[in-house]
């Protein structure tokens, strides 16, 4: 299937989700007017590539600055969606960018990593990301 | 002319007085509240405001923000028009001390005032443990139907905020069905 790449604008995150390399990236700042309107089509598209790519060995690259309350809901079915597909057979490595003094980012982490036990969770603190 | 110039004067006397960091009243659309968070964020940094607070800062800022955009009774056209919605509200940060204080105010329906009393007045008495507690529950529970977003906001802002919530309504003495809603969070 075709890969998937919106680019990003002040309110909403870069989705560059390149399904013929296993690569995915998530990068910027996520607060639409709609969010579940920015995220239905993109957990579409991503349901069918995990559905189509079993046994596979997928990188996830998460770089969220910011995201709102309605995004944050939302990013729980694109992992929720990611977690499935870790659990029937592929394997998912995630690697969770955030800045090292952001509590709440790191804490949205944790959940993470408590709900989704099949997803190989690596918390990748950075010193002085951005502002 | 010189009257003039010393009502303007007062004016901003009072706002840097309260240290007014960022204030907008007026009508509140997606693309305001951009351009309004770009402000806020150059605004938090020049005052020389912590990364960590900030964030919290800017985080409420969009809530509260959205809050108007998507349930402020006064709309300046009809939701069925092309296009998003543009809703009317004010929207200011200023800093006392140590502390910063995110204040909005927006008209809603009187009959929804009991709703968001039922949803606001609980967080008042949560410790900050409990809060993130109802939080990691509301953020693995359906959205509720009335929500245009994901039913986290007031929960974000008490999480956010170092202090509870304050919150009051002033019924328009005009207009009835009308009542002035008011939120304050101090961070």
């Amino acid at each position: 299937m075709d890969n998937l790449y919106i680019a990003a604008t002040a309110t909403s995150p870069e989705v560059d989700f390149r399904f013929d390399q296993h690569q995915l990236l998530l990068r910027g700042e996520s607060y639409p007017e709609n969010a579940a309107a920015f995220y239905a089509p993109v957990i579409e598209q991503l349901r069918q590539y995990l559905a189509e790519s079993t046994g596979a060995v997928i990188t996830v690259d998460v770089v969220l600055t910011y995201f709102n309350s309605s995004s944050t809901k939302m990013l729980f079915s694109v992992f929720d969606a990611l977690d499935e597909a870790a659990q029937s057979g592929s394997r998912v490595l995630m690697n969770w960018y955030r800045d090292e003094e952001d509590e709440t980012i790191a804490e949205f982490g944790e959940e993470l990593k408590a709900d989704f036990h099949a997803i190989e969770f690596t918390d990748r603190p950075v010193s002085h990301q951005g502002q | 002319m010189s009257q003039l110039l010393e009502q303007d004067r007062a004016f901003f006397e009072l706002a840097q007085r309260r240290n007014v960091l960022f204030y907008h009243k007026g009508y509140f659309s997606h693309n305001i509240v951009a351009a309004m968070g770009e402000v806020v964020k150059l605004q938090l940094e020049i005052a020389g405001v912590s990364g960590p607070t900030r964030r919290k800062l800017f985080s409420s800022f969009v809530e509260l923000s959205q809050n108007i955009v998507h349930y402020s009774s006064d709309s300046l056209q009809p939701d069925n028009v092309g296009g998003g919605s543009i809703r009317e509200g004010a929207v200011c940060i200023t800093t006392d001390g140590e502390r910063h204080l995110m204040m909005c105010v927006n008209p809603v329906a009187t009959h929804d005032v009991e709703g968001l009393r039922n949803k606001l007045e609980p967080l008042r008495s949560m410790s900050v443990e409990e809060i993130k507690q109802a939080y990691k529950v509301s953020l693995r529970a359906d959205t509720p139907e009335e929500s245009k977003g994901a039913g986290l906001g007031f929960l974000t802002m008490a999480r956010d905020a170092s202090a509870p919530l304050e919150f009051a309504f002033h019924p328009r003495a005009d207009e009835p069905g009308t009542t002035l809603f008011c939120l304050k969070a101090i961070i």
